[in-house]
């Protein structure tokens, strides 16, 4: 008896289930297509926690104003946005208005999400739908006052926000348009890649110059050869997208999941157009500064540690070893304004991501316990103004602080 | 006999011996942890050596290290090429080492049966080298009281240390208490050795005196820009573990 009941069931499950495809057959490539936004977007990033279900809200991200925790954005009803109407998700993306006319924060930076077609949005929306709903009640609100009063984001909105879709240039190649429109919009490269304001807003004059957060500094990609990405062919900054290591470099830090979770992802062409955009933008000196001499005192502290160091790996002329080993000389995050992301990596380490077509993931060793601030300061000091690099020298009190 | 041979399980030693492969079975895959992606990484991770700062004797008594100090400036004697192995800091790597795992063995089985074995079978006997010091150095001076009108060894003459040492290493000496003077004095010998030539972050090899006497480079790991320098002398100066000199900021 309870077999027959069992595969009565399982019938009608089946046929439900079919039904409910053959219903919709031009949801499944909206769904498709949402996904891959996703992707450009790369939602999960901010929204999925380490091994918590997708997109159930991630870890606090650590803002100059205070904590933000990423919601909850399955369709649960009851702790997602499964309460939540496409015009709701469309007003949030475009104008930082969620569910309710609850104001967002720009930490979720819809002044990049404002860029997105219509179409794109929609294909968005119809994907997440479609994510396994989990109850997992997040309050995103952890800033202190004034700032968490939400209200307070229509007077920033006033100051720094410019909603509006992406107007392509015609002037420019589709392929050129293609890309300014994923850095620009669902890619959001400038919320870590351009410097902020005292408000916290994008320094749009400064547009992928290189800016500071949690810890880290998101360095200039432009086309600028001396500190941006213009000493990279196409090719490279392709493979860097796409595997997480050229011959030059290994990304490493938030760069590192960005790459694994989306821009190793994306589709060929949409990488190749992204290169083919930064290529074209400008910012950061022209001229590189002089180098400090090798007869100045931190120069030779520094020489000898990192000869005792860090040559073994990255070599005694500072080249490294491709796909190993990133090369020093002539790295532009070597030769940033600020010194923070080498500070970081000195000090902790760093492990390189892993991609499809990069699994090796070899690792820096920490060097916290062996190094004093003085060391650290001088071995920084060394390698960014050796083999023809250039930067300003980094002092011990940089150090501690990121201890 | 035969009967405990063909003896049959019973059908309760069949059902529990069945019910402990299932559990073993099951709780294999649990114990094994499958990686994948990539490797396990932490940040900050390490595991780096404690600096053994000078200042006080963790193990030895005064005129244990006293003794001890006396051996290891005879061992390795101060001259025109290296300092003596009491400046050098061996006895302050080796009080270090004896209230550490070596002192007490903690990493070695060391549970019977004891039997003698082959010298290339190592140290047999059940006791630990924090014992052997302690024994070994009583010994020793109540050896050199009896037999050199009432002086401790490091009261000796470094001519009559010597040959105390001399006699040790041959086991022509007798020592009390049933300490054999050949092992011990093995004993001191690789461990003064080891003080001299380690890593000075251990506490010997003072400024890494050894490492200049011998030309050895230290702690580096990578000769590449020098594999084709024939016949030049390695040019940069040793480093240890927690760096040199040259490292200095001020």
């Amino acid at each position: 008896m309870s077999k027959i009941l069992f595969s009565l069931t399982l019938a009608a499950t089946t046929f439900s289930a079919g039904l409910a495809l053959a219903q919709a057959p031009d949801q499944a490539d909206e769904i498709i297509r949402g996904r891959y936004q996703a992707i450009l977007g790369d939602c999960a990033a901010c929204h999925t926690a380490p091994g918590a279900k997708p997109l159930s809200g991630g870890l606090p991200l650590e803002t100059p104003f205070g904590q933000i925790i990423p919601p909850n954005i399955t369709p649960d009803k009851a702790s997602g946005i499964g309460n939540w109407t496409e015009a709701d998700f469309r007003s949030a993306l475009k104008t930082g208005i969620g569910h309710d006319g609850k104001r967002l924060y720009p930490a979720m930076p819809y002044p990049a999400y404002t860029r997105m077609t219509d179409r794109d949005i929609g294909n968005l929306w119809s994907y997440l739908r479609t994510v396994d709903p989990v109850f997992n009640p997040v309050e995103s609100n952890q800033l202190p006052f004034p700032f968490n009063i939400r209200l307070s984001m229509m007077g920033w909105n006033m100051l720094n926000f410019a909603p509006g879709e992406f107007r392509p240039d015609p002037s420019k190649s589709a392929e050129w348009n293609r890309g300014a429109y994923i850095v620009q919009g669902p890619g959001h490269c400038g919320t870590c890649h351009s410097p902020k304001t005292v408000l916290g807003a994008d320094e749009t004059s400064e547009a992928l110059q290189g800016g500071s957060l949690q810890g880290w500094y998101a360095p200039n990609i432009t086309g600028n050869s001396y500190i941006g990405i213009g000493s990279w062919s196409e090719d490279e900054i392709v493979q860097y997208l796409k595997t997480g290591t050229n011959g030059h470099t290994i990304a490493s830090g938030p760069m590192a999941e960005a790459i694994q979770a989306s821009t190793s992802l994306m589709a060929d062409e949409d990488v190749k157009a992204i290169a083919t955009y930064l290529k074209s933008t400008e910012g950061g000196p022209a001229q590189k500064p002089q180098p400090i001499p090798a007869s100045d005192a931190r120069m030779k502290v520094g020489a000898a540690i990192y000869h005792d160091t860090c040559s073994a790996c990255h070599g005694g002329d500072g080249k490294g070893a491709s796909q190993l080993f990133p090369a020093l000389a002539g790295s532009s995050i070597v030769q940033q304004p600020s010194s923070e992301t080498l500070t970081r990596l000195v000090l902790q380490g760093s492990q390189a991501v892993h991609t499809p077509q990069a699994k090796t993931t070899p690792s820096m060793p920490s060097l916290g316990w062996k190094l004093s601030d003085e060391q650290v300061a001088a071995v920084l000091t060394y390698v960014r103004n050796s083999w023809g690099n250039a930067a300003p020298s980094v002092g011990a009190s940089d150090i501690g602080a990121q201890r | 006999m035969e009967t405990h041979c063909l003896k049959r399980p019973t059908r309760r030693q069949f059902l529990s011996s069945v019910a402990f492969t299932i559990l073993a079975g099951s709780a294999a895959p649990v114990m094994a942890r499958s990686i994948s992606g990539s490797l396990p990484w932490e940040a900050r991770s390490a595991d780096p050596p404690v600096q053994v700062k000078p200042g006080g004797w963790l193990f030895f008594t005064p005129e244990e290290a006293q003794t001890m100090e006396a051996v290891a400036d005879r061992l390795v004697p101060a001259d025109e090429l290296s300092l003596g192995g009491k400046d050098a800091g061996c006895v302050l790597y080796l009080d270090r080492q004896l209230v550490g795992s070596y002192g007490t063995s903690s990493r070695l089985y060391t549970k019977g049966p004891f039997m003698p074995g082959l010298a290339t079978q190592g140290y047999q006997a059940p006791d630990t080298p924090a014992q052997r010091y302690r024994s070994g150095i009583a010994a020793l001076n109540a050896f050199t009281r009896e037999t050199k009108g009432g002086k401790r060894f490091a009261e000796l003459a470094p001519a009559d240390q010597d040959a105390v040492l001399t006699d040790l290493e041959a086991g022509k000496i007798t020592l009390p208490n049933k300490v054999d003077a050949k092992s011990f004095f093995n004993l001191m010998l690789a461990n003064v050795m080891e003080g001299f030539f380690a890593d000075p972050i251990y506490g010997g090899n003072k400024d890494m005196a050894s490492w200049k006497m011998l030309g050895f480079p230290g702690a580096r790991y990578d000769y590449r820009d020098h594999v084709s320098k024939h016949n030049q002398p390695y040019p940069l100066p040793p480093v240890s573990i927690a760096g040199s000199m040259e490292w200095m900021t001020r």
